[in-house]
């Protein structure tokens, strides 16, 4: 094992060479970017690093320019945690091998997607990777939406957010599933770690990468990630929304350990009301209407049974 | 670069971050790295921007919050100190200044255009918080 | 070395499965990752069977459907090291999206195809479709005829696309159940002999060199796309063929059989030939010898490099011939068949002008016979006799029903 960064405080954290570049493509006030930061500045050691098809990957790897400071490669959209895995089971070949060309070093495998390529497309593939138990880590930029083709809904999208496939109109108020609670299915897969996080909560983030970086077997990070585009708010209010996202507890921050022991690893002091998250956002804009108050009263309803059956876990230990 | 034919690159359309071998990458500043100019460090996104951060050193603390939510990494720290804004990466999306905790705030958006000296000189006060 | 040897008989009785496992075992593979598909299957159970033994050192991964089998690879691959995987028919289909991507980044992955028919109907026979299938995805395809040929055709195939000038994934194709699951006697290389053929692995562009960052799978639009397509094509057209050719003058040298990019059994002065692939080459040696009995002058051309297609190869060996056959093993699904298609294309622009005939057989593993073999050369003599074609360019042959012809 190679020894964990430490990292105190912010000031400390700044001190971190990034691995990662700008002149990328990603919009303005994009949240991936942040994201990404702070999950390879969580370490010092090497990094095998995939993406699946989505924003980051074509905004970061546009021949002939690559944001990229480590080994990194995208295949398909579906397949970015599989192409991780294929790295390390050749790593570990080498090792076994002893045909490793640098053996003193102490790689970590990362693969990036979108909810797009995880909760859809790539979902099968996750699962493979978390069931078979490659020592990789696989981060879901969440945005809720396929926001790289232009905003289509993903079985992320929550009800009611208005995407260019479920939009809202004269008899629709948009999506009508609630998202997939991928958090938990992937820690169903008997995986030593998987969390939810946020950028906003920098601290907590670095510390649960740092967790499911020293665990051997895959972990599973789902990254909330505010979409400027999609979820229609000033760039500048990236960090705004994100707050409002996890202090109204529409994405809790919690961990669970070996798919038994669940830690809520952030509590609001002052919980917003959901409708305040919403009404940040152009893509709840319709809810508004007198029509379909009553979502979002549905909306409070659920994120309040949320947040208590996650309380009743933690407590329960189960 | 886009009148190199195709028999001028590697195969597989494969690219390099780094010039010779990369060392320590994770210790080793941006400064001190030897970019290929196949790293997006070398290229510029200054023209995607219509405002821009102004760093006003004066009002500091740095608290590094811009430097952590800085979606460009355009906040550039060293030595546990905000130094100033990349201005070849930073897009202009306004985070830094959002987040920027001191009053008046360290950092603040200015027309593209504008003097960077001239609108230090006419910084404003701290704001009175009314009780 | 942490793993054990095997003694191989010089001799040994292997269907064309198992002696792909066994060049498989022998090239010391870095990672297979694999997904079990009738008639491939026992590919990857053979392999798994010597992994559980102790025969193995390398990685093996069972994953959850052939897509993720050719991602795995690819992940692999570009990590830096020796790869390959095993699949047939629809695992093949599912997989063509990741082909394309192996090539274009070119990895030197290696693949056992074992053929057989894609549904609907769903089929579990040998025929070529899935082979087909696969000719436009930038990848070498080479044929094997028999379980020697599987076994044999594997270690051309490291060789060859590991070659830093090459640098490209490379198919094996054999039959299903004529070849895969037929035993039949396979002369053996012995271990070291084996692996000293294929050399160890010399990674290029490896993600596990950690001095030198690289990135694999960019996006380029059409300002960059276009250059790299004809790179790899580029590749293909110039620099295959030549590595193949010595990769078979060298197994010659420690193996005593001799391969060639085309396969031509009484040749020299034949006025017909069927061109085929697979065991139906076999078939057509055994018939073709009977006819020049009857004083027809019968040949038979076997494609064993079926990507990059050999040209001028081709064009060379046919160029005396009075009438061709060319026997495709994949429903052409209206249009001529593949090897009517690329025969026609390397005869045209050269002196030779012989009538060129299609057959389409075999398809979801109906027999090829004897039978149907003479009744093509005896048609072929026909049309030499009546100095032009005496029937239509595309027939099928052993179909139930009334006499399918067209064109």
């Amino acid at each position: 094992m190679s020894e964990m960064k430490k990292i105190k405080n912010l000031k400390e954290f700044s001190t971190s060479a990034d691995r990662f570049e700008g002149a990328n493509l990603l919009c303005p006030g994009c949240a991936h970017s942040i994201i990404v930061r702070e999950v390879l500045n969580a370490t010092n050691d090497d990094l095998v690093l995939a993406a699946s098809t989505g924003c980051l990957e074509v905004c970061t790897a546009v021949y002939p320019y690559t944001s990229w400071d480590a080994s990194w490669i995208h295949i398909g959209f579906e397949n970015g945690s599989t192409a991780v895995a294929g790295a390390e089971a050749m790593y570990n070949a080498l090792k076994t091998k002893g045909r490793l060309k640098q053996p003193e070093r102490n790689p970590k495998f990362v693969a990036f997607g979108g909810d797009g390529a995880s909760y859809d497309i790539g979902f099968q593939w996750i699962s493979g990777c978390m069931e078979r138990g490659h020592n990789m880590m696989y981060v879901v930029l969440d945005n809720e939406v396929y926001a790289n083709t232009g905003g289509q809904r993903s079985s992320s999208t929550p009800i009611g957010s208005s995407t260019t496939t479920a939009p809202a109109g004269k008899v629709s108020y948009g999506e009508r599933k609630n998202k997939k609670d991928m958090v938990s299915i992937m820690a169903a897969h008997q995986i030593p770690y998987s969390a939810q996080v946020a950028p906003n909560k920098w601290k907590d983030m670095v510390k649960k990468i740092q967790h499911g970086m020293a665990v051997e077997g895959p972990v599973f990070i789902n990254a909330v990630s505010p979409c400027t585009t999609e979820w229609k708010f000033d760039p500048k209010d990236t960090m705004h929304i994100t707050d409002l996202a996890t202090d109204s507890l529409v994405f809790p921050l919690y961990e669970i350990i070996d798919n038994h022991e669940l830690n809520i690893t952030y509590r609001p002091k002052n919980v917003v009301p959901v409708e305040e998250y919403m009404a940040a956002q152009g893509r709840f804009k319709h809810l508004f209407k007198d029509e379909y108050k009553y979502l979002i009263k549905e909306w409070q309803e659920r994120v309040d049974a949320n947040w208590a059956y996650l309380q009743r876990r933690e407590e329960a230990r189960v | 670069m886009a009148n190199t034919g195709w028999d001028e690159f590697e195969i597989g359309a494969m690219l390099r971050t780094f010039e010779g071998e990369a060392g320590d990458i994770a210790g080793t500043l941006q400064e001190d790295r030897n970019y290929t100019q196949n790293s997006s460090f070398s290229a510029s996104v200054a023209d995607w921007r219509i405002e821009k951060p102004v760093f006003n050193k004066d009002f500091c603390i740095d608290c590094q919050f811009c430097w952590v939510y800085c979606p460009d990494l355009s906040i550039i720290s060293r030595d546990k100190k905000m130094i100033g804004v990349d201005m070849d990466h930073c897009k202009g999306c306004g985070i830094c200044v959002e987040v920027c905790p001191t009053n008046p705030k360290s950092l603040l958006m200015f027309p593209e255009k504008d003097d960077e000296e001239e609108v230090i000189a006419g910084w404003p006060e701290k704001e009175k918080k009314e009780k | 070395m942490a793993f054990d040897k095997v003694e191989l008989k010089d001799i040994e009785v292997w269907d064309g499965n198992f002696a792909a496992s066994q060049a498989m075992r022998q090239c010391q593979i870095d990672v297979v990752a694999a997904y079990p598909i009738t008639p491939s299957t026992p590919i990857v159970e053979g392999y798994g069977n010597m992994k559980a033994n102790n025969l193995i050192e390398g990685e093996f991964v069972m994953v959850e459907s052939e897509h993720a089998a050719m991602s795995g690879c690819i992940g692999a691959a570009a990590a830096g090291g020796r790869v390959a995987t095993a699949t047939s028919s629809q695992g093949f289909a599912l997989m063509v999206e990741t082909l394309y991507q192996a090539s274009g980044m070119r990895l030197p992955i290696v693949l056992n195809v074992v053929n057989r028919a894609l549904a609907a109907p769903l089929n579990v026979n040998g025929d070529h479709s899935d082979m087909y299938l696969g000719r436009d995805s930038g990848w070498i395809q080479l044929d094997a005829y028999c379980p020697q040929d599987a076994y044999d055709m594997n270690f051309i195939a490291f060789k060859v696309a590991e070659d830093h000038d090459v640098r490209l994934p490379c198919m094996v194709h054999q039959d299903g159940f004529m070849t895969s699951h037929t035993a039949q006697g396979v002369h053996t290389l012995d271990d070291d002999t084996a692996y000293g053929f294929v050399g160890e692995f010399k990674p290029m562009n490896d993600m596990l060199d950690f001095e030198h960052p690289v990135t694999h799978g960019v996006q380029t639009e059409e300002d960059w796309h276009f250059e790299h397509k004809a790179r790899q094509h580029n590749d293909l057209m110039t620099k295959v063929l030549p590595k193949i050719q010595a990769a078979f003058d060298d197994f010659e040298k420690i193996s005593g059989r001799k391969y060639n990019i085309v396969e031509k059994y009484d040749m020299e002065d034949a006025d017909v030939a069927v061109v085929c692939m697979g065991t139906s080459v076999e078939t057509a040696r055994e018939v073709a010898g009977e006819m020049r009995e009857k004083g027809i002058k019968a040949g038979v051309v076997g494609l064993r490099v079926v990507r990059p297609f050999p040209f001028f190869e081709i064009a060379e060996a046919l160029k005396e011939v009075k009438a061709i056959a060319a026997l495709d093993r994949s429903s052409p699904n209206g249009a001529p068949g593949m090897l009517f298609n690329e025969i026609a294309g390397c005869l045209i622009n050269t002196p030779a002008n012989p009538m060129l005939s299609g057959f389409v057989y075999g398809l979801g593993g109906r027999d090829l016979t004897k039978k149907h073999l003479v009744e093509i050369y005896t048609q072929l003599q026909a049309n030499v006799d009546a100095g032009k074609l005496t029937t239509p360019q595309q027939q099928f042959i052993g179909v139930r029903g009334p006499k399918l012809s067209f064109l």
